[in-house]
């Protein structure tokens, strides 16, 4: 049994320690919001914070996890800046068919989390790693400017 | 006048002739591979310690079967002997070398196409003197030179495990080497110079463990025929034992225990966990042909006799290389100068998720790039190589990285390469689209 605190809340997981946190959150924990694409880091369609930082939880064993705290797309909200970061893409009308969107919402929030007014330098560095089959990457990039001057 | 020159001409013509056997006679005459333990080796039959051939103890009860599974499985006969996706033990795996391209043979009891009709005698004859049934030889591709160090009862049981494998009919491809490389009775002369066909002489005033060690690294293992260089006659120069060497286009490192250039600053926990699961913390991850060692080799083998190997490989001596002391960590935001468009677009796009601007890696520790020896070789072949062909040791869930050959173009592998190496490494590689053709084709 390993202990994990995800959106504030402790659960048991009984899944082996070595087994992807991206299993865990959605079939142990049913916490479905966050997305599987590729399962090798390629996509960022899986991206949660750990610890405030963007990880791939499609590559993080859940036994590695430890004390730190996880968010999903399902409490980000309840940060500013997810909160900020949420609405700049409802004001902008960001999402297409909206199925990598977690992701990019939880890159955006991290990125604007350690960086609050960011180029598009830093955009890219932060972003290059969320791909969008829709092709909303103008208005993604709108967005997080949205969001930093909100 | 006329004798004069004469007399030149023959005391120039001696001293050639002298220098040229002395650089044979040293390239013949070199130290054994364990030479450097020093001590007074012994016959096995008549040494007293525990014995350090066979199965550990701990498999000493153990069914036959099993027993000849594990000796085969610490000669790691499957790697070279299995072609890409194909049957195991089977053969037909290329091994393109300088002089053209070799195919390993069927080692399957089918009685056609395999070795179904051999005697013992004949498996011995092969394993420890590079000699077919037919009589003719084998090239030191098959590391013999290694193999001849193993104990009689050895050799047989892998000899049991083979015949207990289902047979494969799968003919034996012949190789296409040019003359004189074609040649193979010349490997004769070549044995007779780099074979010493002698069995393993264990050391008495070394530990037992030390001795098993030596076995399973030198004998079984055979490390060195990767990992030390060879000389002009192909043979492993034993004076630079584990300084390096090449397998397959990839770069055997310096496993001596030289601290900067080789393994002398891992701990002895380290060596371990990168043997038997092809990774330890900053040191990277198993891969290509090391990969195969682990997955197919190393990870089967118990927790004491990679405890052997470690304290075997720790006494082996220094040999200086030209690596460079590892970098620390890069920044945090990718703001460093390097002018490098092309390959930061790819790393921000495809390694950046898992690798970390830092380099100290973002989800998982084997995707840490600070301080491992790949990114910090500046000829960046490796690093070169992991990304055209992705790594990770086959054990399961052990993190896999993807090979990116067929999603990019020569000049962008070089491209993100380069930058990998300039940012994370203590030098930047210069890698041309050339080269990245050229190491496409070694593997
Ligand atoms: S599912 Fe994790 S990055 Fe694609
Ligand atoms: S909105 Fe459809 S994949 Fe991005």
């Amino acid at each position: 049994m390993t202990a994990i605190t995800v959106n504030g809340k402790i659960y048991e997981v009984a899944s082996e320690a070595r087994t992807p946190l991206l299993w865990v959150l959605r079939d142990e924990l049913g916490l479905t919001g966050t997305k599987f694409g590729c399962g090798i880091a390629q996509c960022g369609v899986c991206t949660v914070h750990v610890d405030g930082v963007a990880v791939r939880s499609c590559q993080m064993p859940v036994g590695t996890v430890g004390q730190r705290a996880v968010t999903t797309i399902e409490g980000v909200g309840s940060t500013t800046v997810g909160a900020r970061v949420q609405k700049a893409w409802l004001d902008l009308e960001v999402v297409q068919c909206g199925y990598c969107q977690p992701g990019q919402i939880m890159a955006a929030a991290a990125l604007l989390a350690a960086n609050p007014d960011p180029d598009d330098n830093a955009i890219d560095a932060a972003m290059s790693g969320n791909l969008c089959r829709c092709g909303t990457y103008v208005r993604i990039r709108e967005g997080i400017k949205h969001a930093a001057r909100s | 006048m006329k004798r004069k020159t004469l007399l030149t001409l023959v005391a120039l013509v001696a001293v050639a002739g002298v220098a040229v056997l002395g650089v044979v006679g040293r390239m013949v005459l070199q130290p054994g591979p364990y030479a450097f333990a020093g001590g007074r080796p012994v016959a096995l039959s008549a040494y007293r310690g525990p014995s350090p051939t066979g199965v550990p103890a701990e498999l000493a009860l153990a069914d036959t079967v099993t027993r000849g599974a594990y000796v085969a499985s610490m000669a790691d006969c499957q790697a070279c002997h299995t072609a890409p996706g194909g049957q195991p033990f089977a053969g037909g795996r290329a091994f393109v070398l300088p002089f053209g391209t070799i195919y390993t043979p069927n080692l399957t009891p089918d009685p056609e196409t395999g070795i179904g009709n051999w005697t013992d005698a004949q498996f011995l004859n092969a394993v420890h003197r590079g000699i077919a049934p037919d009589g003719s030889r084998y090239y030191p591709a098959f590391p013999y030179p290694s193999y001849t160090l193993l104990s009689d009862e050895d050799v047989l049981a892998i000899k049991a495990h083979l015949f207990t494998l289902k047979p494969v009919k799968q003919a034996n491809k012949p190789n296409n080497f040019g003359f004189p490389y074609n040649q193979r009775w010349l490997m004769a002369i070549w044995s007779v110079l780099f074979n010493p066909n002698e069995r393993f002489r264990p050391v008495p005033e070394r530990s037992p463990e030390w001795n098993r060690g030596a076995y399973l690294v030198e004998a079984a293992g055979h490390c060195g025929e990767c990992h030390t260089p060879r000389n002009l006659m192909q043979a492993l120069d034993q004076r630079r034992k584990f300084g390096g060497g090449v397998a397959e286009g990839w770069t055997a490192y310096n496993i001596s225990s030289d601290t900067v250039s080789g393994v002398g600053d891992w701990s002895a926990a380290d060596l371990a966990a990168y043997l038997s699961t092809g990774h330890a913390r900053g040191r990277g991850v198993a891969s290509g042909p090391m990969a195969e060692a682990v997955e197919l080799s190393l990870s089967r083998l118990t927790k004491s006799d990679i405890g052997a190997i470690v304290t075997y490989l720790r006494s082996v001596p220094a040999v200086k290389g030209d690596l460079p002391v590892p970098a620390g960590p890069a920044p945090s935001t990718p703001q460093t100068v390097i002018d490098n468009p092309v390959g930061k677009r790819i790393f921000e796009g495809n390694c950046a998720s898992c690798h970390a601007w830092t380099g100290a890696g973002a989800a998982r520790e084997e995707a840490q790039l600070t301080g491992v020896r790949t990114v910090n070789d500046p000829s960046g072949a490796n690093a070169a190589l992991m990304i055209l062909h992705g790594s990770g040791a086959g054990t399961p869930y052990r993190p896999a990285m993807p090979g990116f050959g067929k999603a990019y173009s020569n000049d962008e592998i070089a491209a993100v390469t380069n930058y990998v190496t300039a940012r994370f490494g203590a030098r930047a590689s210069k890698l041309t689209a050339g080269d990245i053709g050229r190491l496409r084709d070694a593997n």
